[in-house]
């Protein structure tokens, strides 16, 4: 169906030391009115072609019925909606707390808190914080990531009432990476895990955003400070 | 059950219930029987019920080709189209127009009241009137009017002066703009169809549909009038695209450019009736293209094959009529939802230096095909 444009002449191009393959568009001959009017009506021909192949095949449709189909819903692979950390089959994570994501996010939408540990000896991420009220899905903090440590969860349905509650933080455990977890002796290991578990959260508790005066349960009051005892929990 | 439709159909054939073509019974002609006779109750009987018969026709016949562009276009672009009202959605266009009532009524603040105000109905009344003179069968048809093709020609550009009045009277620039596209390309595409028109009137030297539609039993005119039918049909097909503003000739319009052209004041109920009159002027267009080129409401005949032209007599006119029609126009959806938008002057060059010169030059080879007698069944 789609050939036409292997047919085309193809151009090995040299860019430096880059060696490339251009596709040279494919040239109307306008000679006379009459092998451009053939032309025409051959290009036209294929147009109509095309939409008909997908008229005739129901089954190249690609609409899902959402909300009756819930349960068997097949979100495609490079959906992007929700930012997640990747783990491993322990649930240990590979950020390093570089924040060259954070750095790269165009909107600001990455915050990471990071701390030297004192187990580890190296830089270990505190709080992952990701914005989803800000984020425009750009995917530039995935494509960054020296390290492999974030993804996407197709996960779209995160609708509320309050856009403070799109701010998430997306670690669940506050400390080094997997791979230097993962050279630790079991008891070391063990000692590094309980260190950080008062900063075990997944609910974001940093700065907060104004509410009009409104309150939400788990969301702190503007002026709240999040060294306040409670923080998240304050005025439920 | 091929066997079984083979043996009715035979039967039909050897009761020669089907052989001869039904005369033309037409709602005027009756009217006027019952005027004579002083039947005055029976007279207005025959006036009222026509009218509340078209009413019904053209609102559930709009109703039916809004549902049906919207599923086709769907499925041809890999979506599903209205899914939720009704089985497959087939209540959602009875949704949209009780929304459509329900909304208020806005007449923009500068805007030429009157003007904005009538240039719907316009709309509505070019369309009702075109309605009239279409056959849909034999007994289906208010009026057979001596000049019926001219009466057509004439009407189908009332509604183009409703689009030019509904773009100036609202007083905004995208209106105006869409408006004199309108404009440009009617008076453009107008040329082309009108000379089509004069092609099919040298070949049955009559302006009354009846009359097309009975001198092609022996063969429908695409097929009668061999190479100049079908390039009178192509351009017909393509100048009646202009003149309904349909993609891709829909610059009056253009959402990307224009909003929605001449129509973006406007709201509701006098919203609906363009819509409305759009869909049922396409569905005038291929009706008249039907009768002019594919036999009207005749069911497939060639001369001389009377078992074949038997066989074809089992559908009822009505249906031949609507399956033409309904090919026509999922004919013209379909190129709608395959071809991008034309610009302006590649419209103009369209039309002026290749629709026209070729109507032209149809034109004397039709003058030739006629006179030498060259078409078939002379
Ligand atoms: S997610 Fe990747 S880029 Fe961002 S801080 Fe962690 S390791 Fe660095
Ligand atoms: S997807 Fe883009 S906007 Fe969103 S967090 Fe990543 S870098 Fe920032």
């Amino acid at each position: 169906m789609f050939d036409s444009w292997k047919n085309s002449k193809v151009k090995e191009v040299q860019y430096g030391n880059l060696q490339a393959t251009a596709v040279q568009a494919p040239v109307i001959e306008r000679n006379n009115v009459f092998s451009t009017t053939a032309f025409a009506f051959k290009s036209l021909w294929t147009g109509l072609k095309i939409t008909m192949y997908y008229f005739l095949r129901p089954k190249t449709i690609v609409t899902q019925q959402y909300p009756e189909n819930r349960e068997t819903l097949k979100m495609p692979e490079r959906y992007r909606h929700n930012l997640k950390l990747k783990y491993n089959e322990e649930g240990l994570h590979n950020c390093t707390g570089c924040k060259i994501c954070e750095t790269h996010c165009p909107n600001a939408s990455i915050i990471i808190e990071s701390t030297k540990g004192e187990i580890s000896k190296k830089i270990e991420v505190d709080s992952y914080v990701w914005r989803q009220d800000s984020c425009t899905f750009c995917n530039i903090c995935v494509l960054v990531c020296p390290f492999d440590a974030l993804e996407w969860n197709p996960d779209f349905e995160s609708t509320v009432y309050d856009r403070r509650l799109l701010v998430t933080q997306l670690n669940k455990y506050a400390g080094p990476p997997a791979k230097v977890i993962g050279k630790m002796d079991d008891e070391k290991k063990e000692s590094q895990l309980n260190a950080n578990k008062e900063k075990y959260r997944e609910k974001y508790i940093g700065p907060n955003i104004p509410m009009n005066g409104a309150t939400l349960a788990g969301v702190s009051k503007l002026g709240d400070s999040m060294d306040k005892k409670g923080g998240g929990e304050s005025n439920v | 059950m091929k066997s079984l439709i083979f043996i009715v159909s035979l039967l039909l054939i050897s009761t020669g219930l089907l052989a001869e073509i039904p005369q033309v019974v037409t709602i005027a002609s009756i009217v006027e029987t019952h005027y004579q006779n002083q039947d005055i109750f029976k007279t207005l009987f025959f006036i009222v019920l026509p009218m509340i018969g078209a009413l019904t026709f053209i609102t559930v016949l709009a109703l039916t080709l809004v549902y049906l562009e919207r599923k086709i276009a769907a499925h041809f672009q890999c979506r599903l189209g209205p899914m939720r009202v009704g089985f497959h959605g087939i209540l959602q266009p009875i949704a949209d127009a009780i929304k459509l009532l329900n909304k208020e009524d806005l007449i923009p603040k500068d805007a030429d009241k009157l003007l904005h105000f009538i240039a719907p109905f316009i709309a509505m009344v070019g369309t009702v009137l075109g309605m009239v003179a279409i056959p849909f069968a034999p007994n289906i048809q208010v009026i057979d009017l001596d000049i019926g093709l001219l009466y057509l020609a004439a009407v189908s550009g009332i509604g183009v002066f409703a689009v030019l009045l509904a773009g100036w009277g609202s007083h905004n620039k995208w209106s105006l703009l869409g408006a004199m596209r309108a404009a440009a390309q009617l008076i453009s595409y107008e040329l082309s169809i009108t000379i089509v028109l004069v092609v099919v009137v040298l070949f049955t030297g009559s302006l009354k549909l009846s009359e097309i539609i009975y001198q092609q039993d022996s063969l429908w005119w695409i097929f009668k009038g061999h190479i100049v039918s079908v390039i009178a049909f192509f351009i017909f097909f393509t100048a009646s695209l202009a003149e309904l503003n349909r993609t891709p000739f829909d610059l009056p319009e253009g959402e990307a450019e224009l909003g929605a052209g001449f129509h973006t004041e406007y709201s509701g109920m006098r919203f609906s009736f363009f819509f409305l009159a759009e869909f049922i002027n396409m569905f005038l267009a291929c009706a008249l293209m039907t009768t002019i080129f594919f036999g009207g409401w005749l069911p497939f005949h060639i001369q001389g094959l009377d078992a074949l032209n038997s066989v074809m007599d089992l559908l009822p006119p009505l249906a031949w009529f609507m399956l033409k029609t309904s090919t026509l126009i999922f004919l013209m959806m379909w190129i709608r939802w395959t071809f991008p938008r034309l610009r302006i002057d590649q419209l103009m060059k369209l039309e002026w230096k290749f629709l026209l010169p070729l109507g032209l030059i149809n034109i004397v080879l039709a003058a030739i095909v006629v006179s030498f007698k060259w078409y078939f069944f002379a």
